[in-house]
């Protein structure tokens, strides 16, 4: 059991149930090795800590929970860094950003693609307009 | 920062497999053909910037924001 001190505190985990991201994230290339946090309560919103750098954290979300239609499917290269074969292996996460209004948004425009089977991510850019960085969460 | 003057039609290589051809410069804008191997990501520099500091600020929130926030957001699927 290995232990990092963050700011919610000290949190325990083991090495092998760490989220690694072999390409770190867009810009953060150091950013790996991620703890993953279930939320406490049932909801849509959990986080993940990073173990490399203790003062990033991001709180992650399905994106499918609140636009429908919004599925990635991954290229050859992306599922080579998945290390799966099947479409069907890869998960989409979305970034959520939390201002101080409190009205979160998520980040449509850049989202993690995941793989539960191997425990890899990676964060993809999606070129164009069509996705937004911060689309606010559609009103019930 | 290695600096070289290109002509259209003339390019260059980054290591064996990344070539870069100036294909047209026209009015203050410049077109570039990259060939590189599909696993090498290309994104325009602002496109990058822009994540990285989405990112950074993404990472900004507040401990007790998870709990409060997670009672508040409605999902649309059941």
């Amino acid at each position: 059991m290995e232990k990092i001190q963050t700011r919610f505190g000290i949190i325990e985990y083991e090495n092998s149930n760490l989220l690694h991201f072999p390409a770190g994230m867009i810009g953060l290339p150091n950013l790996r090795n991620f703890i993953v946090i279930p939320p406490k309560k049932e909801g849509p919103l959990f986080w993940i800590q990073n173990v490399d750098d203790p003062d990033f954290a991001f709180i992650l979300t399905d994106p499918s929970n609140f636009f429908l239609d919004y599925k990635i499917v991954p290229d050859d290269s992306e599922k080579n860094s998945l290390q799966i074969e099947d479409d069907k292996d890869c998960y989409t996460l979305s970034i959520v950003t939390v201002p101080p209004d409190q009205n979160i948004t998520v980040n449509l425009a850049a989202p993690i693609l995941y793989s539960p089977q191997t425990n890899r991510a990676i964060q993809i850019i999606l070129e164009g307009n069509r996705y937004q960085t911060r689309t606010p969460l559609p009103s019930a | 920062m290695l600096v070289l003057s290109r002509k259209a039609g003339e390019g260059f290589l980054i290591g064996d497999d990344i070539t870069i051809t100036i294909i047209e410069a026209k009015g203050g804008t410049i077109r570039i053909g990259i060939d590189a191997p599909k696993d090498k990501k290309i994104f325009r520099q602002e496109v990058y910037d822009r994540i990285r500091q989405e990112n950074v600020e993404a990472s900004r929130w507040n401990p007790v924001d998870i709990d409060s926030l997670g009672d508040t957001i409605k999902t649309r699927k059941r």
